[in-house]
């Protein structure tokens, strides 16, 4: 009894040891944490703009429902309030306030930012060519918007910058803000203050958007029936944690109800269903601590996804209770299945000790929560829950649940041929499935809806968003080597913009120059007095206006000593733009330089790596991402097979008969296939996540089989062993079978595999796995 | 001051009265027979006076319309532009470096204003052009004119008026007068009109 009462004491002292490493566990969700530590610079800096750069931050929001000149109200009014909100770095919808910043910034700038101002062009010949193409420019239909800037920027300077820097076409407009092509709705773009990973900042943005909707609309006459629709990565993100979360809590709520009935049933005390609960929940805290002390951090996946990967530790429970036989103490029947049970575990934490060597974080977390929580739920079983069965119980339930079970075992002479014959059937069907079992389209992993994709396509498209593809990356080692390597880059690009080979491009040096070209360009600038006379001797003969351009003398001179731009200086949507193509990572700077509208991949990589700057690289994003799906897939099916032999491998040293391996190993292989089967049943695909789900029924199934070759002579125990293997996998197809409803596709998945391999586990285990002798 | 003083052609546009035309012939009309007509091409001269020039600017090219809403621009002296109006989008293509800048007419009030008036007059949309612009009308067939003058206070800012003149089907001339003060005038001369 003093054993009994120091292993109690063994696992509250754990049990608060782990809560105390839990309560200081640092929780990540950035995607970046999830990637292979193999991944090279390039990956991890788009991971880490993808989780928290400009584009991360992008709103895209449209208002529709109204007529167009009730819309357009919106739109201003809408982009108003937001732009008081400090939430909201940005906000543009193409009215002047829009462009109204960077217009301002560009113009007090303009001689050190643009690539224009070289000494030539400050010669008598610069400035005549310059004066004569201003005539030219004023007979034009430009010749309006030239006039007005002319006096001050008779080089043509802000033409040249905006054409730059300026948001391109843009989308039509209706008085003035953004519309779609069709008129029906109203567009904006906003940067959130918030990082994209920052779900919390996203959902708060998203409540602020709606509510200065709703307060705009009560505002605008006549715009009652006008809604508003909103994407973006943030959006998304915040969408997907909803659905998650009202899934997970309708699902789990259903389960556990289902469950729970099944439970009362089989034991007919609250108490015993309580302390049922205890060795997945021991296991689950001692998971969390372990994977924090080990890697540093928890992903929220692995803390969503490994409590999934442990359910089976709900099982080891349920057989310890159910097989309890009238009067017998919990601690003798704890002796009588504790070797199977054993056995039963070791295969499961075996078949996940494969994740453990995965080059993905993510997949080693998971691996090292399911070995740690498999084990500390084994133990709390052996050792902790003995001491807590009231005496004297016995689960009244289990004999009713048996019996159809214990029917087919009767049979299972004859069932033999069935199950052999719908394996065969399941092995025709896999060779012969058509077009690869493998889902290679990574929208199908994705967990956004699939008319939320449809509907940021399209805002995408109408605002001229381009979903960028290809960008030239290198590194350097700091920001102004950075930007100095970037206009070295520029001459390259602009060759393949002229071969068109690139549609366009930008580079961080377009927005922010080096300061050393800022200052040759401050040098370039000729003094007041030679100015003046070069322009005098430039403009003889021309029809100008005498004393027009004393605003141009005004704005060089100021030029020649005015401070040079910093990053600090840029208004926030050049700072945005500069900052997801100038990024800072540990240790020094990579430059991400979008590309647009690359027609040869091949011919842009060979001028990258030709020219001038050391180590420019082409980066596809698509070829990146479906490159790490392989690898994924790849590294999925890897330990999914080391996993399945090392099971095998532990069945044979635990059972020392190849015969006995083989009735455990056929009944599961059987139904790993047909499951396999039957969701690739028409041509559907096989995901990622379901062979994650395959190891999970070999891993649950395996413990159904092992009691099934371990089934007594003795009919009351025989009933309580089948009665137990039924309500554990009652449990099991439950909980999995709800999560199969779930919209996102991880739960779909692997709910929907589990659930039918680890049934079909039972029916083929009891047939296959149960020997001769025990009829 | 270009070839008539800016006077003058005001007090053309607003004296040519209504007395002109036959009875019964009227702004409906016009605009149905402007309506009729598919496609037309033209060659144009034009005069610009500037607030920041000291003489008057001259141009020439070809101008191509075809119904409802698509008019091209091709100026050849003395700079080689192509300015293109396609739906609601304008493409100018500046004949020096080639350099290609599209937006759409709404965008710009100074461009989009006065080409709206331009285009609605050429497709004979009457309800487009009276949403846009104050539309006083006068003449009869074989002479009319239109005065339009911008609703819009983010046109008015620039544009003050503008006076189209023509006969029949066929535009002879578009006047505009910049609120600055600046003055274009446009002759035209039709050298292929095709109709429904």
């Amino acid at each position: 009894m003093r054993a009994n009462r120091a292993a109690v004491a063994v696992w509250l002292v754990g049990v608060a040891v782990c809560a105390a490493v839990v309560s200081r566990t640092v929780l990540r969700t950035d995607m970046a944490a999830f990637l292979p530590h193999s991944a090279t610079l390039a990956q991890q800096a788009l991971t880490g703009q993808a989780s928290q750069g400009a584009a991360s931050r992008l709103i895209l929001v449209a208002i529709a429902g109204a007529p167009p000149p009730r819309l357009a109200a919106l739109s201003r009014d809408l982009a108003s309030r937001l732009r008081e909100n400090p939430a909201f770095i940005d906000v543009a919808n193409g009215d002047e306030t829009s462009l109204g910043a960077v217009q301002h910034f560009v113009w007090a700038n303009r001689y050190l930012l643009s690539g224009g101002v070289t000494a030539d062009r400050f010669t008598v010949a610069g400035l005549r060519a310059a004066l004569e193409n201003d005539v030219g420019l004023l007979g034009s239909d430009m010749g309006d918007v030239v006039q007005a800037s002319l006096p001050a920027d008779p080089t043509g300077e802000m033409l040249t910058l905006m054409g730059q820097l300026g948001p391109g076409a843009g989308p039509a407009g209706v008085d003035g803000v953004w519309f779609s092509a069709d008129g029906g709705r109203a567009l904006l773009l906003a940067h959130t203050a918030a990082p994209g990973f920052d779900i919390e900042g996203q959902r708060r943005a998203l409540a602020a958007i709606q509510a200065a909707f709703d307060r705009g609309r009560a505002v605008v006459a006549g715009a009652a029936g006008a809604r508003l629709l909103a994407t973006g990565p943030g959006v998304f993100a915040v969408h997907i944690q909803a659905i998650t979360e009202a899934d997970v809590s309708r699902l789990s709520i259903l389960a556990t109800a289902g469950a729970v009935c099944l439970l009362l049933f089989a034991y007919r005390s609250p108490r015993v269903l309580a302390l049922g609960l205890l060795p997945v929940a021991t296991g689950a805290l001692a998971a969390v601590a372990a994977v924090s002390l080990a890697f540093g951090y928890v992903h929220g996946v692995t803390l969503g996804f490994g409590v999934t990967l442990i359910g089976e530790s709900l099982d080891y429970a349920i057989y310890l209770f159910t097989q309890i036989g009238p009067g017998e103490p919990a601690g003798a029947a704890m002796a009588r299945i504790w070797p199977t049970l054993r056995l039963g575990a070791a295969t499961s934490v075996v078949g996940f000790c494969a994740m453990l060597g995965s080059r993905f974080v993510g997949f080693a977390q998971l691996g090292l929560f399911s070995i740690v929580g498999l084990i500390t739920a084994a133990c709390v079983t052996r050792y902790v829950l003995p001491n807590l069965v009231p005496a004297g119980f016995s689960a009244p339930g289990s004999g009713i649940l048996a019996r159809p079970l214990l029917a087919v075992i009767a049979r299972r002479a004859r069932l033999r041929w069935l199950v052999a014959l719908a394996a065969l059937a399941a092995g025709l069907a896999l060779v012969t499935h058509r077009g690869g079992l493998w889902d290679g389209n990574l929208a199908d992993l994705s967990p956004v809806p699939a008319a939320d994709q449809a509907l940021d396509a399209s805002l995408r498209h109408a605002l001229g968003v381009p979903d960028l593809r290809y960008f030239a990356v290198f590194g350097a080692g700091g920001a102004q080597p950075a930007l100095a390597a970037s206009e070295a880059l520029t001459p390259a690009l602009q060759g393949l913009a002229a071969r068109h080979l690139i549609g366009g491009f930008d580079l961080p040096s377009l927005t922010l120059p080096s300061r050393r070209t800022q200052s040759l360009r401050q040098s370039a600038l000729p003094g007041d007095a030679s100015l003046r006379a070069r322009f005098a001797q430039a403009s003889a003969g021309l029809p100008f206006r005498p004393h027009l351009f004393e605003p141009f003398f005004a704005a060089v001179a100021a030029a020649r000593v005015a401070p040079l731009v910093r990053e600090a200086d840029l208004p926030p949507p050049l700072a945005l733009r500069e900052e997801s193509m100038l990024v800072s990572a540990a240790g020094g700077w990579t430059v991400l330089a979008p590309l647009r509208a690359v027609t040869d991949p091949a011919g842009v990589a060979a001028a990258l790596a030709a020219s001038p700057v050391h180590g420019v690289e082409l980066v596809d994003l698509d070829h990146e991402s479906a490159a790490l799906l392989l690898v994924f897939q790849a590294d999925a099916c890897k330990l999914a097979v080391i996993g399945g032999l090392a099971i095998l491998a532990v069945l044979a040293a635990g059972l020392r008969s190849p015969g006995r391996v083989a009735a455990i190993a056929a009944p599961l292989a059987a139904a790993v296939m047909v499951t396999a089967a039957v969701l690739t049943w028409h041509g559907a695909k096989l995901s990622i996540f379901m062979v994650v789900g395959f190891l999970l029924i070999v891993a649950v199934g395996s413990n159904y089989c092992l009691f099934f070759a371990r089934l007594e002579h003795d009919t009351g125990r025989r009933a309580r062993a089948a009665g137990s293997i039924v309500l554990a996998n009652l449990c099991t197809v439950a909980a999995y079978g709800l999560m199969s409803f779930s919209r996102i596709p991880v739960l779909h998945d692997i709910g929907m595999t589990v659930a039918i391999g680890t049934f079909l586990s039972l029916v083929f285990g009891a047939v296959l796995a149960t020997p001769a002798r025990a009829a | 001051m270009g070839f008539f003083s800016k006077k003058q052609v005001l007090l053309a546009c607003f004296l040519a009265s209504p007395a002109f035309g036959q009875t019964g012939w009227g702004l409906p009309q016009l605009m149905a027979g402007l309506a009729q007509v598919k496609s037309a091409s033209a060659r144009f001269t034009e005069m610009k006076t500037m607030a920041v020039l000291s003489a008057p600017l001259a141009a020439t090219g070809t101008l191509d319309y075809a119904a409802p809403d698509w008019m091209e621009k091709t100026t050849v002296t003395p700079v080689p532009e192509r300015f293109t109006l396609d739906g609601g989008q304008i493409t100018i293509t500046s004949g020096q470096d080639g350099r290609t800048q599209v937006f759409s007419a709404q965008q710009n009030p100074l461009i989009g204003g006065l080409t709206e008036g331009i285009v609605d007059t050429l497709a004979g949309n009457l309800p487009a052009l009276r949403r846009a612009y104050d539309v006083q009308f006068s003449g009869g067939p074989g002479e009319w004119q239109l005065v339009l003058r911008p609703l819009d206070p983010a046109v008015t800012r620039f544009i003050a008026w503008m006076c189209i003149r023509g006969g029949g089907n066929r535009i002879a001339s578009i006047v505009t007068e910049s609120a600055n003060g600046d003055h274009s005038e446009m002759s035209i001369a039709e050298t292929v009109t095709s109709a429904r």
